[in-house]
């Protein structure tokens, strides 16, 4: 007995001698599953290589229950020094009061930092005017995915995906008579969606620049775009075409078990709809109108906030480890690990000289189509609004509403506008 | 046969096929953990087991780490029905036993008890977590929890059944009042106790919305929020196959506890009803 | 009752000290502090704190979604308690009629008890996915209708208050064949000499003899269909389509976790409170006449 406290002692006192001088700082973050792996691994390697830092990863649930969870401990006293939040909580962070904008960072150190080196559709995502308020970290949009197994059953051309609604309506048809399925497309995440197509059409969400040049004050629809994009899905509804799949990931499942043959989803699901499908996955841009302006397909994802009230020497440890997650190699094992988009140009680079590209067609798919946008308008570069979530839940609720036929399109969209609009003005009430 | 046979066997088959109608949810359930992805997703669908099974149940125990769900389950369903079954017995003797001014609060006490729910004071309760720093800890997930007037009016109940002439002796044999409840009232109340425990523990093993905000961390999460971990993880969602085999395990802990003390509970309900 | 060991001053207090001290802290304290803060709005990370008065309580009134998220608890209560007790009631008195088997069948339906509502609400997910549930199947075959929880609002909330139903059979069988075992039968054979058929000997004689039994149960699946099933309706719908499963508590739990409206979420667990209130001194008028009664 006494020599097993003799030792535990010992170990304790090695275990402080060792720890001094050692700069600990606590992550939260909200990847499970496969990325959960390659994330700990690149956090592993990250604090080998830097024997005076160790950065501790929390997994702490969902992206709401981090947010949640951020927000108490954070009124406790108890946040952690960095934290993953979804694109949704970008403006609650804004307004926290409780975060230091990461373009101060170097400054703050004593060092400079070229942000021109990150993908400009994701660093324009994060900016706030020119300044980048949030590390990018992982980041995705949305693509096309189709069954091209399906295409060829029903006699489609296997690489020619529809790319106009038109397009998506005819293969619609022709897939269903011709036996191959009796619903076609689906989408995972309904509310982002919507943000995609008018996104992509060059159409404001809200007003103020998508909120983005200030508190947004009311949101655009319905006006006559999105009540297009309304009535366009219900119709597809009403022909069997589009079976709404429910929110977030659960329509994936009818797609990779081969019940319907094209979904929208996030490039974030490209890795296991890949290994879940047993047939050829083939992916594309999302389809359009082909009589409206062209924009782009927005980031979503998350990044990474940096807690204000910390040492010196802990957001030296923060900035070290974000730095090294801008490393092209790391980057790369990211991206290639997760299917989310490598953050920098430089990591963009090696992947196509390494010929990754020709081989995985599939994850050069969102680069084309984010690449291939406008960045120049404020509808093009993405949303941004204090009540988000809640207005998503009333987007994703009228959608429900019109496909059910309880309301017709323009009503759905004029009923969860009054309430998004309610929500935006209480919202304003609070920041200022 | 007669009138009386036909009428019984009538009865008989109609119960049984009630029966079935009712338990028909739980086979489907088994079938759909014993099949593949593909077979699950036939239409119509499969009504005869599969062999993967043990498949799918190791795949849902890796990717929800249900192993480490369960125990913790296990651990705060046990420290509960235990902390719960001390903490009504002794506030239940103190009410029973004792004349002092602290009775009148045994109404008022087993009132609010009833009307604070957690509805009703979640977001504050979760702010109180949060600066005691017990998020992700097991004292969030079973401090909280420990009143419960079920239990001290179970015991109120038993307790004033029991003789005085038991405490009498006791008194007159020099025994002080913790030796009498430790050497006389516990073993008198052991169904008592062993009905409360298979109430609270099947009650504590199936609670969801605490356990799913004041925990977030994996290691901490409980069995029935797996769940929900098995339908959203992996972003690949509803492979029921393996979400089902996973949720065979899941509910076979309080069902097992249910039926092998199914004596005692059938004892602790009929304590309720005519309380 | 007499004091059975006089002279211990203290010791009583210190026996009933945990249960109190828990009641405080865990349940009165933030009880009070939800109260408190309904009259406030507060941003998400408390940078501004407002006093609204009743502003909160005003919207919950004014606004469609909250008076259509009570109607639909409301609704859901009934089918669950109604649908649930005729169901539950029926199989007892089968069970209770005077064959053998009594317990056998008491075992054999109590288990759903043992089942969480999330567990239920998973397997019932199941039986009526729309692509893959033997449900699903069975309804086409029979009426032409493929049938899509994930679309329809109807449909979803009543398939959710089935789930809610059955996993509450066994909890309510148990108690009726209980309840139907203390019903002497005396009485019955009266009414039977008298000429009264079955149907009616049961409406007349046996079921008014059951109504403590069902006020005890009424209370118990009402707080089962407005609280518990909380896990039911998080993995089958989350509140959806279009909101026609968002009960009162899911709503509450989305506004005060989800869409950090902490406030707001604090008037609706006070107007919870107010309701629970209600039924619990309902619920104790009924105990206590029958307390009366029995004397």
């Amino acid at each position: 007995m006494k020599r097993v406290v003799v030792v535990v002692v010992l170990a304790v006192l090695v275990g402080v001698g060792l720890a001094q001088g050692k700069t600990t700082v606590e992550f939260w973050h909200a990847m499970s599953g496969s990325r959960l792996k390659v994330l700990e691994k690149i956090v592993a390697d990250f604090n080998a290589a830097h024997p005076d830092i160790e950065v501790r990863p929390v997994f702490t649930g969902t992206y709401e229950e981090t947010l949640t969870k951020f927000i108490a401990a954070y009124r406790t006293g108890t946040a952690p020094h960095f934290v993953q939040v979804y694109e949704v909580g970008t403006q609650t962070m804004i307004d926290s009061n409780a975060i230091i904008p990461v373009y101060q960072i170097p400054g703050m150190l004593g060092e400079t930092w070229d942000w021109a080196q990150y993908v400009r559709p994701i660093l324009l995502y994060y900016s706030v005017g020119d300044n980048l308020w949030s590390f990018p970290f992982n980041s995705s949009t949305s693509i096309l995915y189709y069954n091209k197994d399906h295409f060829r059953q029903a006699g489609l051309d296997p690489n020619k995906p529809p790319t106009t609604w038109d397009e998506v309506y005819e293969y619609g048809k022709r897939l269903i008579e011709a036996g191959v399925v009796t619903n076609v497309l689906s989408f995972g995440w309904p509310d982002w969606q919507f943000e995609q197509q008018l996104a992509i059409h060059n159409y404001l969400y809200a007003d103020n620049g998508n909120g983005r040049a200030g508190l947004a004050t009311k949101v655009t629809w319905p006006d006559p775009f999105s009540v297009k994009v309304f009535t366009t899905w219900t119709r597809l509804a009403r022909e069997g075409i589009f079976l709404y799949g429910g929110p977030e990931y659960n329509a994936n499942s009818a797609f990779t078990s081969g019940k319907i043959s094209m979904l929208f989803q996030s490039t974030s699901s490209l890795d296991s709809i890949i290994k879940t499908a047993n047939f050829e996955v083939g992916t594309s841009f999302l389809p359009r109108f082909s009589d409206e302006p062209r924009g782009n397909s927005v980031v979503g994802g998350g990044s990474l906030w940096v807690r204000k009230g910390q040492s010196t020497a802990e957001l030296r440890a923060v900035w070290e480890f974000f730095k090294y997650l801008s490393q092209p190699d790391v980057d790369i094992y990211w991206h290639k690990g997760t299917g989310y988009f490598p953050a920098t140009n430089a990591a963009l680079k090696q992947l196509m000289d390494e010929g990754w590209f020709a081989q995985s067609p599939n994850h050069l798919t969102a680069f084309l189509q984010i690449l291939s946008g406008r960045q120049d308008t404020a509808a093009s570069i993405g949303v941004r609004l204090g009540p988000f979530v809640e207005i998503r839940d009333y987007i994703r609720s009228a959608l429900e509403k019109a496909l059910a036929g309880t309301l017709s399109p323009e009503a759905a969209l004029a009923e969860a506008a009054a309430k998004a609009n309610r929500a935006l003005q209480e919202y304003r009430s609070l920041v200022k | 046969m007669s009138r009386k046979t036909l009428y019984k066997v009538g009865l008989h088959a109609t119960l049984l096929l009630i029966l079935i109608a009712v338990a028909f949810p739980l086979y489907f359930t088994f079938v759909m953990g014993t099949l593949t992805h593909q077979e699950a997703y036939a239409f119509p669908p499969k009504l005869v087991p599969g062999n993967q099974f043990f498949a799918n149940v190791t795949e849902a125990w890796h990717r929800v780490n249900l192993g480490r769900l369960m125990a913790n389950s296990a651990l705060v369903a046990v420290a509960v029905a235990v902390g719960k079954i001390v903490l009504s017995v002794l506030a239940a003797f103190a009410f029973t036993h004792f004349h002092f001014r602290g009775r009148i609060l045994l109404f008022p006490l087993s009132m609010i008890t009833q009307m604070l729910p957690l509805p009703v004071r979640i977001v504050p309760a979760y702010g109180l977590m949060a600066s005691f720093g017990w998020l992700n800890t097991y004292y969030a997930l079973i401090i909280p929890y420990l009143a419960s007037t079920t239990g001290l009016l179970l015991f109120r109940q038993f307790f004033l059944t029991v003789p005085d002439e038991l405490s009498d002796a006791a008194r007159v044999d020099g025994a002080g009042p913790l030796r009498y409840l430790w050497n006389v009232l516990i073993p008198l109340s052991k169904t008592n106790i062993a009905a409360l425990f298979v109430i609270e523990f099947v009650y504590m093993w199936n609670e969801y919305l605490w356990p799913l905000i004041v925990t977030t961390a994996p290691q901490m999460r409980v069995a029935q929020i797996g769940l929900k971990m098995m339908i959203t993880s992996e972003r690949t969602a509803a492979e029921w196959n393996i979400i089902m085999a996973g949720t065979i395990l899941i509910m076979l802990p309080p069902l097992v506890v249910l039926i092998v003390m199914r004596r005692q509970f059938a004892q602790g309900i009929a304590m309720q009803s005519t309380k | 009752m007499e004091a059975r060991f006089p002279g211990h001053r203290l010791l009583p207090y210190i026996l009933i000290f945990p249960s109190i001290a828990v009641i405080i802290v865990f349940l009165v304290v933030p009880f009070v502090q939800a109260v408190q803060q309904s009259f406030y709005r507060t941003s998400p990370f408390g940078t501004t704190t407002l006093f609204v008065g009743l502003d909160n309580y005003a919207q919950l009134f004014s606004t469609p979604e909250y008076v259509r998220s009570l109607l639909t608890s409301v609704g859901f209560a009934a089918l669950v308690i109604v649908g649930g007790l005729a169901a539950s009631l029926g199989i007892a008195v089968l069970v209770t009629r005077r064959i053998r088997g009594v317990g056998f069948y008491q075992v054999a339906f109590i288990w759903t008890y043992a089942l969480s509502p999330a567990v239920a609400g998973i397997i019932w997910a199941l039986l009526f996915d729309p692509a893959v549930g033997l449900g699903t199947y069975v309804l086409y075959r029979i009426t032409g209708y493929r049938i899509n929880m994930l679309v329809e609002g109807v449909p979803a909330l009543l398939i959710a208050a089935a789930a809610a139903a059955w996993n509450m059979l066994g909890y309510n069988i148990c108690f009726y064949i209980a309840g139907l075992q203390n019903v002497p039968r005396e009485f019955e054979e009266a009414a039977r000499v008298d000429g009264a058929g079955p149907w009616r000997t049961f409406w007349r004689i046996t079921f008014p003899m059951l109504s403590p039994t069902t006020a005890f149960l009424l209370f118990v699946n009402m707080i089962y269909a407005f609280f518990q099933v909380f896990g039911l309706i998080d993995i089958m719908t989350q509140g959806g389509p279009g909101g026609a499963t968002e009960i009162l508590v899911y709503k509450l739990y989305r506004d005060g976790f989800i869409r950090l409206r902490v406030n707001f979420a604090s008037a609706q667990s006070v107007v919870l409170f107010l309701m629970v209130a209600a039924m619990a001194l309902f619920q104790l008028r009924v105990a206590t006449r029958r307390a009366v009664y029995s004397r």
